[in-house]
C-alpha cells in the first residue's frame, strides 16, 4: 500500500537486514515534525478509557509516524513492498508502580488456526512496531528483548523463575523512537518505578506476498560477509544446541527473503587462513 | 531472629556448575518481596553456579539433563536450571 512513495535510501542495507535476521529487532527514529510526540502523548493522556483498536482513529497523528519515510523504508525491507497494517493494535499505558511482565511471545489467539498461532521461525511475515511518544529511561518500564529468540518457541511458565538474563536488551529510547520486532521474539514490558506514565503504541504490520527478490537495498557483493555473520554471530548466550538451531533458521530466513538472490550455501572452508583457536 | 531460606535460581549454559550463568533470580523470604525482570539491573549476581557456591550458596537441585534441550513440538527453555539456597537470619 505504500510502495510508490518509498525512497530507496530509507530501505535497510544488507547489514541492517542481517542484523534484524540475527537479532530479531531494529530500532529507528523517524524524522518527525517538532511537537508531534508531545501532541500524541497529550492526546493519549487525556483519554479516560482504553480505545482498543480504535486508537488510530482517536489519535490520527499516529499516521505520521507509520507513514514516515523511515518507517515505510524499514517495513518495505522486512515485509515487501505490498505490506499492510494489521487491524489489531494496542496502546500500552505503563503507569508508575506497574510490575514487570513475564517474558513471553505474543500470541494472536486466532480461533481459525489450530493452536491459535502460527510460528514460522524461518520467515518474516508479521512485525510488531512499538512507538514511544516520550523518552523511556531504564526505570520507566522499557521493553526488554531477548535478542535472537524470534526463531525459538518460548515456554513462558517454565521460564517464569529465571529473572534477568545476562544478554537481555533493555530498549531505553528517545521520544519518537520505534522498536521494530519480529512478531515471535521473546520480550516483556518491565516495571515502571518512575513517577511518569509511559505510553507505548503497538501496531502490527503483515506481509501479503511471498518474496521473490530482496526488498531492501541489496548488493550481491556483500553475500560472503553476510553469510559469515549469519553463521557466526551470537547475540545471546545459550546452550550450544539452541545456538546451532538459531544459526540454521536465520540462514534459511535470509534466503527466503532474498528469493532468487539467495546466498549460495554450498560447502566452504570457514577456517582456512584464520587464526588458530 | 528466625533463620529463613533464600533461594537463588541460576540457568547455566550446560549442566556443568562452572559453565556460564545465563540468567539468575533471587527469591527473598520477605513478605511483599517481588522477584521479576529488572530493567535497571547491572548484570547477574554471579558468573556461574560455582561462583555462587564460593559465596556460600548451597545447591539443592541440579538440572535434569533433559531439561533445556528443547524439542520442536514443546518449545525451548534457555539454560539448565540449578536451585541454590542460603539460610540466613531475618528480622
Amino acid at each position: 500500500m505504500t510502495t510508490a512513495t518509498v525512497a530507496t535510501d530509507h530501505r535497510l542495507s544488507d547489514d541492517q537486514m542481517a542484523s534484524f535476521v540475527i537479532n530479531g529487532y531494529h530500532i529507528l527514529k523517524p524524522d518527525l515534525r517538532t511537537g508531534l510526540n508531545q501532541e500524541i502523548y497529550d492526546a493519549l493522556d487525556a483519554m479516560s478509557t482504553n480505545p482498543g483498536d480504535g486508537v488510530l482513529e482517536a489519535v490520527p497523528q499516529l499516521n505520521q509516524v507509520w507513514n514516515s519515510p523511515e518507517m515505510v523504508g524499514a517495513l518495505t525491507s522486512l515485509l515487501g513492498p505490498d505490506y499492510e497494517m494489521f487491524p489489531h493494535r494496542h496502546c500500552h499505558r505503563n503507569a508508575p508502580g506497574t510490575p514487570s511482565q513475564q517474558i513471553h511471545q505474543d500470541n494472536l489467539n486466532d480461533l481459525r488456526i489450530d493452536g491459535g498461532q502460527i510460528r514460522q521461525p524461518d520467515r518474516i511475515d508479521l512485525i510488531l512496531a512499538m512507538y514511544y511518544p516520550q523518552d523511556v529511561t531504564s526505570n520507566m518500564g522499557p521493553t526488554l528483548i531477548l535478542p535472537g529468540t524470534h526463531v525459538l518457541q518460548a515456554l513462558p511458565e517454565r521460564m517464569a523463575s529465571q529473572g534477568n538474563f545476562r544478554d537481555q536488551v533493555i530498549a531505553t529510547v528517545e521520544a519518537g523512537s520505534v522498536v521494530i520486532l519480529h512478531y515471535d521474539i521473546w520480550h516483556a514490558g518491565t516495571a515502571n518505578t518512575s513517577k511518569t506514565v509511559r505510553y507505548m503504541l503497538k501496531f502490527l504490520f503483515q506481509r501479503t506476498s511471498n518474496p521473490s527478490v530482496p526488498s531492501w537495498n541489496h548488493d550481491p557483493s556483500s553475500d560472503a560477509s553476510i553469510r559469515r555473520r549469519l553463521e557466526s554471530e551470537n547475540p545471546m548466550s545459550m546452550q550450544r544446541g539452541l545456538s546451532a538451531k538459531q544459526r540454521h533458521l536465520r540462514t534459511r530466513m535470509w534466503n527466503r527473503l532474498a528469493g532468487d538472490q539467495a546466498l549460495d550455501l554450498s560447502y566452504h572452508d570457514k577456517w582456512v587462513g584464520g587464526s588458530w583457536n | 531472629m528466625p533463620k529463613l531460606q533464600r533461594l537463588l535460581y541460576i540457568n547455566s549454559e550446560s549442566t556443568h556448575p562452572q559453565s556460564a550463568a545465563l540468567s539468575a533470580a533471587v527469591y527473598e523470604p520477605v513478605a511483599g518481596s517481588i522477584t521479576q525482570v529488572d530493567p535497571t539491573s547491572e548484570g547477574l549476581p554471579y558468573a556461574s553456579v560455582h561462583a555462587a557456591m564460593i559465596d556460600g550458596w548451597r545447591v539443592i537441585q541440579a538440572p535434569d539433563v533433559w531439561a533445556g534441550i528443547g524439542t520442536d513440538d514443546a518449545g525451548e527453555v534457555i539454560g539448565f536450571q540449578f536451585i541454590l539456597e542460603k539460610i540466613e537470619d531475618f528480622d
